[in-house]
Formats: structure tokens, sequence, C-alpha cells
């Protein structure tokens, strides 16, 4: 009897523990993303425009040369790096970010380049989003490659423009499906239709965040709600998310956006946040390193300084907010290549800090 | 009561022109919402005209008063020390605080536009209009002598204003008003649910009649009525905490608050009537 209470106790003080943390960067600039290029080496991105090569190991830092010229400004700037699926022997990397278009308006682009010899190479504007604004809000931004190598990025509803989501002729609050050369995919779902922009692949999004796709290719994506309404979706082809049209969320200023919060023809999420919690990127955990978060959600929160560990099952989610002890707005999540997790602070002097296992 | 006048006009005047002004972002978004199919129905155009003035109208009614304070106060020295003045001129003065405070909000505000009904060119123009009115409306109070009743239905217009939001939350969202004081809704039985949004509803609804009828009649008794139903709420419950052993609810300040504003009005009114008689 005895050793089963100290079973108990030592499996509910493991469950329990706080997670210790490193910091492993820190004065970075702004940086939006990361991705490992191998256990101890990031290749990440800052706003402003920089993007860079981290040794965790060393701490060295290299500038990498012939970035995109960006449109730093308000959300806006360099936003999303990715590895091509056969980075390995192609050096190919993917960059989202905003700059100005040739009437002088920002907008979101999206290009392909050859990481070589830390420069950047046979750069090529792949999409240029037909969703010009004043100012660079709302982006999106995020990229995930799908099963069948197409590539999926998250069009913003520019703010004030909000209600060309539900329109399928520009690439406000759309996400967008392309080939990695640029061209369109033959099997998008609008590409017979007259007057919609054959890349956009879901339609009524607000400003969306996180995108992953699971090996099964089952696409989930995050978007940040007004006041309340932050949501997580299932993405399919063609449907309609509703946005500005039905919302779980009022506007800043306390105005009705939409007095509706389902209609037929527009999809539900599968769990919406109010208050909001300002969710800004998300992972799939899938490795054993910190068993009690293999197969969950992991979803950092800029307003809520978490991430929230979300499982969906039955029809129902369930959620844990992990690492609040840190009270910093997360931006970015990311799982090294052994599955040590690491996390991005947002804005100017932020960090890159490492979360131990707790057996560690 | 010749010193209060100009304040509380530009108050009264501030809160006449969010009355006007809201509708515009309401009605384009109802507009908006019926040209792709909702189904909006008289109820929910009204849910979001009343929402919006309660709601956005409080921010705005921040603004518009710091705006209104500026232009009024420069149109006052301009009626002083020139030719200018009368009605034109402060209507001008309205007209053009409306439209500066609308440019600097979108300037200062991530260069985005908050108001939904300023984004259209005619909506623009609307917002110009609608201060032009205020301006036009803070001159006429000001044109002529106020008593202390001017500030008493100011007070009591103002408390209703606020109340109005609980009254439409329960009337309209009542899953959200119920969450608002620790319920979940749809947790509890048809009768309780019943019983919760029959009570609440009637409380909030009920003083907020109060105070608009102690406004229009200067009736204490109607402003005494509301300050009792918020007394009693603080008193039961301090009641509650100490007594029955429910968790402490510091929403016992604000019931305080809400008692204590109808029945300083209402003893303000006594007051003056004893003095004039």
């Amino acid at each position: 009897m005895s050793f089963r209470i100290f079973l108990s106790l030592f499996f509910l003080s493991n469950l329990y523990a706080a997670y210790k943390y490193e910091t492993v960067l820190d004065d970075l600039d702004d940086a939006w993303s990361f991705v490992f290029l191998d256990e101890n080496t990031i290749l990440y991105t800052e706003l402003p425009g920089n993007l860079k090569i981290a040794n965790l190991i060393d701490k060295t830092i290299t500038n990498i040369s012939n970035p995109p010229l960006v449109h730093y400004a308000s959300q806006g700037g360099l936003s999303e790096v990715v590895l091509d699926p056969k980075f390995e022997s192609n050096r190919k990397i993917y960059l989202s970010y905003s700059a100005k278009d040739e009437n002088n308006k920002s907008t979101l682009f999206l290009s392909s380049a050859e990481l070589k010899d830390n420069s950047l190479i046979n750069s090529k504007v792949i999409f240029k989003a037909d969703a010009p604004r004043r100012t660079s809000v709302h982006i999106g931004a995020k990229i995930a490659f799908l099963p069948d190598g197409t590539l999926l990025l998250n069009s913003g509803d520019g703010f004030d423009h909000r209600e060309k989501a539900q329109f399928l002729d520009n690439h406000f609050g759309k996400i967008i499906r392309i080939n990695t050369d640029g061209s369109v995919p033959s099997n998008n779902p609008f590409t017979n239709i007259m007057g919609a922009l054959p890349e956009i692949y879901s339609y009524g999004h607000r400003n969306m965040q996180g995108l992953l796709v699971t090996s099964e290719g089952d696409i989930y994506e995050h978007e940040h709600g007004p006041k309340g309404g932050d949501e997580i979706n299932l993405i399919k082809s063609s449907l309609n998310y509703g946005w500005p049209a039905i919302t779980y969320g009022i506007d800043y200023s306390g105005a009705v956006i939409s007095p509706f919060v389902e209609k037929e023809g527009m999809e539900q999420p599968l769990l919406y946040w109010t208050p909001s919690i300002a969710p800004s990127d998300m992972i799939l955990y899938q490795n054993n390193l910190y068993p009690e978060l293999n197969g969950s959600f992991l979803v950092t929160a800029l307003v809520s300084k978490d991430v929230k560990k979300v499982i969906f099952k039955d029809g129902k989610n369930y959620q844990e907010s992990l690492f609040s002890d840190l009270n910093q707005r997360l931006r970015n999540i990311e799982s090294s290549p052994a599955g040590v997790i690491y996390l991005l602070t947002d804005g100017p002097g932020g960090k890159l800090i490492k979360v131990l296992p707790k057996d560690q | 009561m010749r010193i209060a006048k100009y304040p509380f006009a530009v108050l009264s005047a501030a809160l006449f022109t969010v009355l006007l002004v809201t509708p515009i972002s309401s009605i384009s978004n109802i507009i908006w919402l019926s040209s792709v199919d909702m189904p909006i129905s008289l109820l929910s155009a009204l849910e979001v005209l009343l929402f919006d003035f309660q709601r956005l109208g409080i921010a705005l009614f921040a603004v518009f008063t710091i705006a209104f304070s500026i232009a009024f106060t420069v149109a006052g020295l301009v009626s002083k020390f020139t030719n200018f003045g009368g009605r034109n001129l402060y209507a001008m003065a309205g007209a053009v605080a409306i439209g500066v405070a609308l440019i600097l909000m979108v300037e200062l505000l991530f260069q985005t536009q908050l108001l939904g009904g300023n984004r259209s060119f005619i909506g623009k123009i609307l917002h110009w209009v609608a201060g032009f009115f205020g301006g036009y409306f803070f001159y006429n109070l000001i044109s002529s002598d106020r008593s202390y009743t001017f500030v008493i239905r100011f007070f009591g217009v103002f408390y209703a204003y606020f109340l109005l939001g609980l009254v439409i939350n329960w009337i309209f969202t009542p899953a959200s008003a119920a969450a608002d004081f620790g319920f979940v809704l749809d947790e509890l039985s048809d009768s309780a649910q019943n019983a919760l949004l029959r009570d609440f509803t009637s409380f909030f609804v009920a003083t907020f009649v109060f105070s608009i009828f102690g406004a229009i009649t200067l009736n204490p008794a109607w402003f005494f009525s509301a300050g009792i139903v918020y007394y009693g709420a603080a008193l039961f419950n301090l009641m509650a905490i100490y007594v029955h052993g429910t968790a402490y609810n510091q929403i016992y300040i604000g019931e305080i608050v809400l008692g204590t504003w109808p029945t300083l009005l209402a003893l303000t009114i006594i007051y003056k009537n004893k003095s004039s008689n």
C-alpha cells in the first residue's frame, strides 16, 4: 500500500514539476521565426529584414547576405522562414515578408532562394498577394508544406479590408496554395471559377499565424480574433471559415462585427478563445523527450504569455497552460530534430529559450 | 450654476454626437452583412445598433469630449475677439473637431481604421455632419441660462447610458452576460436558466428605466428607487460573504457606487427644491 502511495506521489510530482529553462540567445531584434538546420544551428528571421544563422553552442551569429528588401512597419517585415523538404540536396529556403508593391502599397510576398556560403542566391519572388494595404498589419505569412510538395501560405485580412475575406477576387484573409516555383496547382479549388484568384485554397480568415500540416495531411491553422474569438481551425480545400460574417469576437472599439456566430456554409472552429490569448505559432509535438506533451498541439500566445497545450479528442478539446512562469510574450515555438522545445520571445530584445525536459 | 453650464454642455454635446455617430458604423455593417446574405432581422439590427451605441459609444464619448473641449474653447475665443460667432461657428468647430479626431485616431493607432463607418467617403462625410450638429447642439445649450436641473438630467441620462450595456447584454447575449457573473448558462437546469435570465434582466432594466424617468420628471423618488436597489445589492452581497460564507466578491464596491450616484441626484433635487421654497 505504502509503495503504491509512493509511486502515486512520484508520478504526480513528476507531472506537476516545473519546467526549467535555459536562455540560449538574447538581444534578438524582433525575431519572428526560426528553423533548425541541425540540432545546434538555427536559421532565423528578424522583422527589420535580417536573416541570420545562430550556433546554439558557441552562440555565434552570422548574417546571411542578400535577404529580400522588406517593409518593416507595425506587424510587418521579414516574417517566416522554412526549409524546402529537399533542403539537404537543393539548399532551398522560402521566406515570407511584407514589402511595397509597384503602387507603394504594402503587401505579402513569398520568395524562394538558395542558401549558399552564408548568402542567398537565385532569389525569386514566387508569390505576391493581391492584398495591397496602407501599412503592414494582419499580414499572416506562415508557410507549410503539404505532403504532395505544394506550399501553403497564410495571407491575413489587412485589418481595414476585413470584408474582402469573404470574396474570392483578392488575397485578403485567404490560405494560398501554390507550387514551389510559384505556379498554381491544377487541382486548386477555385481555378475554374470566373473572377476567383486561382491560388486560393480556403477563405474567410482573419489574421492567421499558426499553420501546420500533420503527417496524415491534415491542415491546422489558428488565427487572431479581434477582442475575443481567437480560433483553431481544421482547414479543408474550398471552405469558407466565416470571417467577418460570423465571429465570436467584437471589435477593438467595442463595436459589433457580426451578431452571428454560425451560418450554414461557413465552418465552425475546432475551438475558440474568449478572451483572446493572441496565438502566434503552433506545432504538433511528436517526441518522447517530454512524454506528457507527446501528441499535443502547442500554441504560443502573446497576450496570455504562455503555451497552450491542446488535445482534440472525440469532438472535444482539452487545454493546459504551460511555461506561464516565463511571463513572456511568446512569438514562436519549434522542436529541434532531437525533440527539444525552443521558444522565441516577442519584440526587440527577444530571447531564444530552451525548455529542459523535467528529468534534467 | 452658470459656471457648470459649459463643461456639462460639452459633455452633453459629446453624448449627443455619439448618438448620431455610432449608427453610421452600425448601419454600414448591417448593410454589408445583408449583402453577403446574413439573415439580418429587425432584432439583430437593433442588437447591433444598441451594442454599438453603448460599447463603441463609451470610447467615442471620451474622444469627442476632448475634441469638443478644444474646439469649443477655440470657437469661444474666436467669438469673443472677432466678429465671427453664433451657432454656425460652433457647428463648424464641432465638424472640424470630429474630423480631426477621426484622422488622429487612424494616424495614432497603427494607421488602421478602427471605426467601420469611417472607411467609406460617405461615412466620413456623415461623421463630419454629426460633428456639425454636435456643435449646433452645444450652442443651443450655452445660449440660454441653465439651472441645476441641466446637470441632474445629464448625470441621470449618463447613468442610464452606463447601465444600458448591462441591459442589452442580458437581453441579447444572456450566456455572455451570465458568464460575467460567474454562471455557465448551459450547465444550469432549464428552470434555473429561466430564473436567472428573468431576474437579472428585470433588475437592470428596472434601474435603467428608473434613471431615465428620474431624468425626465426630476422626481427624486425614481432616483431613490435605483439607489435602493443597488445599495440593497451591496448590503446582501456583504451578507452573503460574511453571514452565509460565500466567496468574497468585490463587486459590492461597484454596487455602492451605482447606489450612491442616483441617491446623490435625488438628494440634490430635494435640497434645491427646499432652497427654492
